[in-house]
């Protein structure tokens, strides 16, 4: 007894160890009730996974031992049992020959048990579980299958009693953290204030937003100033030059749409209780811009430097939003990002007054920056931008992509693979050359020796490549609207020198193409494909110059395409008549 | 030469290979002296320009042609602009890290031109440090991942020690003080060893968490060790045996990368001569066709490597001594649990034009995060697009060896790393996700996404992944 006693405070004591206890060793039955400890502080104390027991049994059962439930099937009624005690039990019952094992006065062998899955730390001797239902308990959590899931939140658990015990708190009680997520268990709710907690701390203690962004701007670097101001310009010009009449209300229409702008960005239109702030901040914008003008008046430099401030308002309003985010918007608020802190407040009026005194503090430097960030660069590209939406950079350069591939996929393309391989190569002019892959791409096919001499001069190939957008345009132009075709189009048209080359071009590129998919064994018929796919390279292309000046444009084209076309004309031709 | 278009059509899958034809396209005008006709330019086109010309720019500073990188660069900076749309704010900060890149082919010129620039403060790297976190949801969703990680990895433990790699964020351990102070089983005793180069950072950091473990009454030990984590001394870290170990490597394993490029370089035929890697470059792309022919070969015996992989050049994930030796060593820790957060890009490529490609569409990604949470005027984000974004395209763009300290790969490269380095993957937990899903819809912007592939998390910008969470723990066996 004082053996089964002392072994007490390594096992995780309990009933558990009691059976299993009882389990491994038949003696005479004893009440559980007659082990109660005596140590009851000690026996609180868990076992750790990690100590190792030297003159311990170390047991290793397979996972089949270790998953099954009701090991004891009782004879008469194939009742199992997931215990031999209880099965005892129950034969009593069936008035069978019954016997509970008893603790033996001899010291227990202590007994480890490994956990069967390999990869697992418990499958090492030395870090070996201390108790039977530990480590089947162990098994299942992390290496079983969670089969028993809580109908309200879905949460799935191996083991039963796991299950059996969230079930009976989960939904009864709600944690709502003040950033608007709902949690059912206490401590996962408190595992996530921890977190948005810390972060609004972290935030009130280095408040890095607008206090210090605020001097940043004051006193730092002169780069961000001017592009503060580079901004205001552009958001300025349409103003002065549309509506010189009535400015102030196109202020207050300008502050207010841009408002409305960051507003979709920052609430989810399932918020409907931070629209309720939308009012005020709106009117807040509206005064801001209506200041901005009118200082704009009383002074010239004013004109880039005061709306600096309605700008201003601009960017805080998120914060803005924030410090007034007394109890309806703000878990709207929190879940924008962290970016609330609890020294919102202070901040705004901070920056508030750098904004205003920026300019005061440096008029003149201001001056030269607007001066200078008055480019019409801004102003017309800005005006554009309002009409046409921004498409962003991802986008682009898919686009960009989607164009190589299909120029390349669609025309020669061993060829542009060609041109795609040699860009380490030597260079002269701005476009890479492809002087040594090119021309052995073509060793072997008819007519080579035509191409490579083409490929041996670099305004060639400018010529060639200018002839695919050229190309491109012209089966455009047979079905497809696009308002740059015309000036490129009267490009060619212009010249009967152009057209004719640019026709013996394409000549060139079909024979090429015809024969390269020949050699690839690629089955495509090549003129439709052609034609097909130009349809979306030459759209881009076609758009592209049509930002160029048509001076310019037809310049190239001629330039490049004339001295050598007329050359190669015939033998292109040829080729193109047996394709 | 056949060899080599079949080369290139193994990786002209990849859109950025596509976007190498692109740059081939003429869109060009003649080179006058003046573009009037570049300002008239929509958003789209210029965008669409910008690329085709930062590609060109690229080619001709691959092949160190300074005079025509030159005309391309000086018409890059008609069109782009730090304060634009996101295409214009891209091309200024690639063209200025390519300018930089040509400039060091003259390291007179180069080093004069930074002779008076200020080396990062401590301060403004706290700052942009911070704004990333604030900004952006991407640091914050691994955190979360990482801490609930850690905590049921730790469940049970008495003395638990985490270890830092990276330890510049007290706020990641703030929250884990508080979640193992919330654990049923009551906390732990807690150690936090923090890394980090600056001791500034780290005393801030410890006062911190002192504080934070005091008023949780928590016992707790802050263990700072000063220093680079290159040579990182592993007694240092004073692990005790019976402790349970969590290693935390928040975006900093792929600068260990950088150190393997010099026994590469030495065993090159061709001595690098000049600062700007042209000769180097060339004997890669030449050594890249004929292991491109390799490839090309596997993939006919129907074994075909993965897109990334023909995509890089094999050369760029060769035997990487040091990080290897690092992880080997971290793996002598015998930690419960490591957790890898790293960028989910392809940096690392061994050619300019490789890198450019990739780091084109990554920071792409990152500058129209902001374009859709951020107004285009914010200081803060052009702090971040500048201090953070374009010091690392500078980075990967401009620098070559020890120097080129961006070089973030691909979650699958970190899993063969860690693999031959004896871990094997955890699953994040359930609950870690559900959380860092509800954080990523809290930003009320459809951009931000999770991905779970097989356990481990990708935070995404639209459906591109951007940062990588990955948990390990020892193999039993090597």
């Amino acid at each position: 007894m004082a053996a089964a006693s002392s072994s007490k405070p390594f096992f995780g004591t309990r009933e558990e160890n009691q059976n299993q206890m009882m389990q491994e060793q038949s003696s005479i039955a004893t009440p559980t009730s007659s082990t109660a400890p005596t140590t009851a502080p000690q026996k609180r104390k868990r076992n750790h996974p990690g100590t190792s027991y030297p003159d311990a049994e170390v047991i290793a059962l397979s996972p089949k031992t270790l998953m099954a439930t009701n090991r004891f099937i009782c004879e008469v009624c194939n009742k199992g049992f997931q215990r031999e005690q209880n099965l005892q039990l129950h034969r009593r019952g069936h008035n069978l020959p019954w016997k509970l094992r008893q603790k033996t006065t001899k010291e227990v062998k202590r007994k480890v048990y490994l956990c069967p899955e390999p990869t697992c730390v418990h499958h090492d001797p030395s870090k070996a579980l201390g108790d039977l239902t530990g480590i089947k308990k162990h098994y299942s959590r992390k290496h079983g299958e969670k089969k028993w899931k809580c109908e309200k939140c879905s949460k799935r658990y191996a083991v039963q009693s796991d299950w059996k015990a969230h079930s009976k708190t989960c939904g009864t009680r709600e944690y709502r953290c003040d950033c608007g997520t709902l949690f059912s268990r206490r401590d996962s709710f408190i595992t996530h204030r921890a977190f948005c907690d810390a972060l609004a701390q972290e935030s009130a203690r280095h408040p890095t937003n607008l206090s210090t962004m605020g001097s940043h701007h004051l006193f730092g670097d002169n780069h961000h100033m001017s592009l503060g101001l580079s901004h205001v310009r552009s958001q300025i010009p349409p103003l002065q030059d549309q509506n010189q009449v009535q400015p102030s209300s196109n202020l207050l229409r300008l502050g207010s749409t841009s408002g409305a702008v960051k507003f979709d960005h920052l609430i989810s239109p399932s918020n409907h209780s931070s629209l309720q702030n939308m009012p005020s901040s709106m009117f807040f914008m509206a005064e801001a811009a209506n200041q901005g003008f009118h200082q704009d008046h009383q002074s010239h430099h004013g004109h880039g430097s005061y709306p600096n401030k309605p700008l201003h308002g601009l960017m805080q309003l998120p914060d803005l939003q924030g410090s007034t985010n007394n109890s309806p918007t703000s878990a709207n608020f929190f879940n924008l990002g962290f970016f609330s802190n609890t020294s919102a407040t202070s901040s705004i009026s901070t920056s508030e007054i750098g904004g205003g005194q920026g300019p005061a503090l440096f008029p003149s430097n201001m001056g030269d920056q607007v001066g200078s960030g008055m480019s019409s660069l801004y102003t017309t590209s800005m005006q554009h931008e309002n009409i046409s939406p921004h498409m962003s950079a991802t986008a682009l350069l898919q686009k960009a992509a989607q164009i190589g591939s299909t120029t390349s996929n669609n025309t020669t393309s061993t060829l542009l693979r060609g041109l795609g391989s040699s860009l380490s190569g030597a260079t002269k002019s701005d476009r890479p050359v492809f002087s040594p892959n090119f021309g052995s791409n073509f060793e072997g096919g008819n007519g080579s020796e035509t191409l490579r001499s083409h490929m041996e001069d670099d305004s060639n190939l400018q010529g060639l490549m200018n002839s695919l957008a050229a190309n491109g345009n012209s089966s455009i132009f047979d079905g497809g609207p696009s308002h740059g075709q015309d000036n490129n189009f009267g490009g060619f048209n212009g010249s009967g020198l152009t057209l004719e080359s640019q026709s013996s071009n394409a000549n060139f590129c079909n024979v090429n193409e015809a024969k390269l998919h020949q050699n690839l064994a690629a089955g495509i018929g090549g003129t439709d494909k052609l034609t097909l796919d130009f349809l979306g390279v030459g759209g881009m292309v076609g758009n592209i110059s049509g930002g160029f000046s048509q001076r310019e444009q037809q310049g190239i084209n001629i330039s490049s395409l004339e001295p050598d076309m007329k050359s190669s004309a015939q033998p292109n031709t040829e080729h193109f008549g047996r394709a | 030469m056949v060899s080599m278009s079949q080369n290139e059509s193994s990786s002209l899958k990849s859109s950025s290979s596509s976007l190498q034809v692109f740059s081939m396209m003429s869109l060009s005008p003649s080179l006058g002296s003046s573009y009037p006709w570049l300002k008239e330019l929509k958003s789209e086109e210029r965008g669409l320009y910008l690329i085709h010309l930062l590609l060109t720019c690229a080619n001709h500073v691959a092949t160190g042609s300074l005079e025509n990188a030159n005309i391309a660069l000086e018409q890059i900076s008609e069109l782009a602009s730090p304060d634009g749309d996101t295409m214009q704010r891209i091309a200024a900060y690639f063209s200025e890290a390519l300018a930089d890149r040509i400039l060091k082919t003259w390291p007179g010129l180069h080093k004069a031109i930074n002779s008076t620039r200020v080396v990062d403060l401590v301060s403004e790297q706290a700052l942009v440090r911070r704004l990333f976190f604030e900004v952006f949801p991407f640091l914050k969703a691994a955190f979360l991942l990482v801490n609930q990680a850690i905590i049921e990895a730790m469940e049970g433990e008495k003395v638990v020690h985490v270890i830092d790699l990276n330890a510049a964020e007290p706020m990641q351990w703030i929250a884990l003080i508080r979640g193992l102070s919330a654990r049923p089983e009551g906390p732990p005793h807690l150690r936090i060893t923090g890394i980090h180069v600056r001791k500034e950072v780290l005393d801030q950091m410890g006062h911190r968490l002192s504080e934070e473990a005091e008023k949780l009454d928590i016992p707790f030990q802050f263990n700072p060790v000063v220093g680079d984590l290159e040579d990182l001394d592993v007694e240092r870290l004073h692990v005790k045996t019976g402790e349970a170990v969590a290693i935390s490597s928040v975006l900093r394993l792929h600068s260990l990368l950088a150190y393997d490029d010099e026994p590469l370089r030495k065993k090159l035929p061709l001595a690098l001569k000049n600062s700007n890697g042209i000769h180097l470059q060339r004997a890669l792309q030449m050594s890249q066709n004929t292991l491109g022919e390799l490839l090309e070969k596997d993939k006919v015996n129907g074994c075909s490597p993965s897109p990334d992989s023909a995509s890089s050049s094999p050369l760029s994930s060769p035997v990487s001594p040091k990080v290897d030796t690092f992880l080997t060593a971290l793996r002598g820790l015998l930690p419960k649990l490591v957790v890898i957060t790293e960028q989910d890009s392809n940096h690392n490529g061994s050619t300019l034009m490789e890198r450019l490609l990739e780091s084109l569409h990554s920071y792409a990604a990152l500058f129209d995060c902001l374009e859709s949470t951020v107004s285009r005027a914010s200081p803060e984000r052009l702090k971040l697009e500048k201090m953070l974004f374009g010091n690392e395209i500078k980075n990967i763009i401009s620098c070559e060896g020890a120097e080129r300290k961006e070089r973030h790969e691909k979650l699958e490269k970190w899993i063969q790393r860690l693999d031959s380095a004896g871990f094997c993957n955890v699953p994040l937990s359930y609950y870690g996700m559900l959380q860092a899903k509800t954080l990523l819809q809290g930003y009320n912007c459809d951009g931000y996404k999770m991905k779970d592939e097989n356990g481990c998390v990708m935070v995404c910008w639209q459906d591109r992944p951007m940062f990588s969470v990955s948990a390990w723990r020892c193999r039993n066996s090597l």
